[in-house]
């Protein structure tokens, strides 16, 4: 029952989204070019390399635009699902406008995670996946049902760890005295999920393969499309997404007990 | 000497508000060092089993690399166009209209006090970084190029926050300029040269962009610290296209103010 409830609150702020967005049509035309743009940059990156280039860290250019097109899609889900809200709490926190949640009837990281949602990530959803199969045409791939219901799992749980990551960083507000920059930290940590996992050696791959979760997000669902599936993989990102949920619900709960409201 | 003393003072409140802020920039530059570690990750791979991409070797690209992160703190703009923006909108640029003071004058101040401080913030992990760092670092050997770097340094800085200036300006005209922002940012990342050296562009897409000003934004200053500008007349081009950027940006900043002016109304009392 409680489920039901949360979907039907759920559900009344993609309602609430789809009105607002329907009332700022420009900024969201405009949105949705950003987003298209910055994604051109990520891919216009590796155009660029592979001009002078045959091979990233054994990887070929499609490839490599295949575990970039991973990445966008993830992201533009975590942008469509939970950036805004993310992003807001840190300025709320500072300005006190976080009382607004405190005073809701509701699970709060839920009414914080949850309250709006952006339509413009979700239409670049489309042109991610749209990178995403030209690659694998461009790579001659033909992957069974089996390996794209698996890697359609793991973008669920890549979407749970940047969920899980950017909680974290956002938390960093409850200690620090505002979350400026600090959401930096999160796309800085992005950037590894655009890296194919041998190109990192020594004490980067403990730390961004092992430690943090950041290249195994991609390059685990982009090998299941590549090379098939490996259940060891299956289990890593999965016990990885569940270990950073609880690690960035802890944290934010932690944080939340030192929220003093800030408003008058 | 009367009227320069009052963006002095602004100068101080600057860097006071900025210091209460001290822990983020620090936190922001930490984070940066793993922007550069992946640079690092990124163009090591590239650079496997050959010497140089488009005639630069692996230490050359990543000191460029170290450079623009290393100015982006100094000469950057970070918030200035919210803050403007935020001015406009929550009517506070009202008490400007009132007194003797240049708002451009003033704002520009409060940008240097702010860049002081996360520059300065900023140098502190990059000197903790600096035994590594200093490993890949490899800066050009002729004297002209520090000499044109220090006018181009500042240019930038003028560039950076006029654009930003004008992009706080749009507020009066639009509820909300954050998209406008991003966008500029998303085209300044790519044509200010940070995503890569913009000389590895195809030689018509680099010309044009030597047009732009986001060339002049950051890549300009970074390609002659590191030796990316060849000669020195190239060097000259650069700082009179860059010194017509400025002109030109505080022109259309200008501008906008004026006109930005006309359709403000200031309420309460």
């Amino acid at each position: 029952m409680r489920l039901i409830h949360y979907l039907r609150l759920w559900l009344a702020c993609v309602r609430y989204s789809v009105v607002r967005t329907l009332m700022f049509r420009g900024d969201f035309i405009m949105w949705s070019l950003v987003e298209l743009f910055w994604m051109a940059v990520n891919l216009g990156l590796i155009g660029v390399i592979y001009q002078h280039t045959d091979s990233i860290a054994g990887w070929n250019q499609w490839e490599m635009t295949l575990l970039v097109g991973t990445s966008l899609l993830i992201q533009r889900l975590l942008m469509g699902f939970f950036w805004t809200n993310l992003f807001e709490m840190g300025r709320n926190v500072r300005s006190g406008a976080f009382d607004f949640f405190v005073a809701q009837p509701g699970q709060l990281l839920f009414m914080v995670s949850t309250r709006k949602i952006d339509l413009d990530g979700f239409l670049n959803v489309p042109i991610a996946l749209g990178v995403i199969i030209y690659a694998a045409r461009q790579l001659g791939l033909d992957p069974s049902a089996a390996q794209i219901t698996v890697y359609a799992l793991f973008i669920f749980c890549g979407l749970a760890i940047h969920y899980a990551t950017l909680l974290v960083f956002i938390s960093l507000v409850f200690w620090l005295q505002s979350a400026k920059g600090v959401e930096g930290g999160y796309f800085g940590l992005n950037e590894f999920s655009r890296l194919p996992r041998e190109a990192l050696r020594g004490v980067s791959a403990v730390v961004f393969v092992y430690a943090l979760p950041v290249t195994i997000v991609t390059n685990v669902p982009s090998s299941t499309l590549l090379h098939g599936i490996e259940w060891s993989s299956t289990l890593w990102l999965v016990a990885a997404a569940v270990f950073w949920l609880v690690l960035a619900v802890t944290m934010f709960h932690v944080g939340v007990r030192r929220y003093t409201s800030a408003s008058s | 000497m009367a009227s320069l003393a009052k963006y002095r003072h602004a100068f101080l409140i600057g860097l006071q508000s900025n210091l209460v802020y001290r822990w983020n920039f620090a936190v922001r530059a930490s984070f940066s060092l793993v922007h550069l570690a992946y640079v690092f990750i990124l163009w090591g791979a590239a650079f496997a089993g050959q010497t140089s991409v488009a005639g630069f070797d692996l230490r050359q690209t990543l000191t460029y690399f170290i450079v623009m992160l290393i100015l982006q703190f100094f000469i950057s703009a970070m918030n200035e166009d919210y803050e403007v923006s935020e001015e406009i909108r929550n009517g506070l640029i009202n008490q400007f209209l009132l007194k003797p003071i240049n708002y451009f004058a003033y704002r520009f101040s409060i940008f240097a006090a702010a860049r002081l401080v996360s520059g300065s913030l900023a140098l502190l992990p990059i000197l903790i970084a600096s035994p590594f760092l200093l490993a890949y670092v490899s800066l050009p050997a002729p004297g002209w190029t520090y000499a044109a770097a220090v006018p181009a340094l500042l240019m930038s800085a003028c560039i950076q926050f006029t654009l930003a200036y004008c992009f706080g300006m749009l507020t009066f005209w639009f509820l909300e300029i954050q998209s406008f922002v991003i966008l500029s940012l998303a085209i300044e990342t790519v044509f200010g040269g940070q995503v890569f050296p913009l000389d590895l562009l195809p030689r018509w897409l680099y010309e044009l962009s030597s047009y732009l000003p986001y060339y002049y934004q950051m890549y300009f200053p970074a390609a002659l610290l590191t030796g990316r500008i060849g000669t020195p007349m190239e060097a000259l081009r650069g700082l009179g296209i860059q010194l017509f950027w400025v002109f030109a940006l505080y022109g259309v900043a200008q501008l906008l103010w004026v006109r930005g002016l006309r359709r403000h109304t200031a309420v309460g009392g």
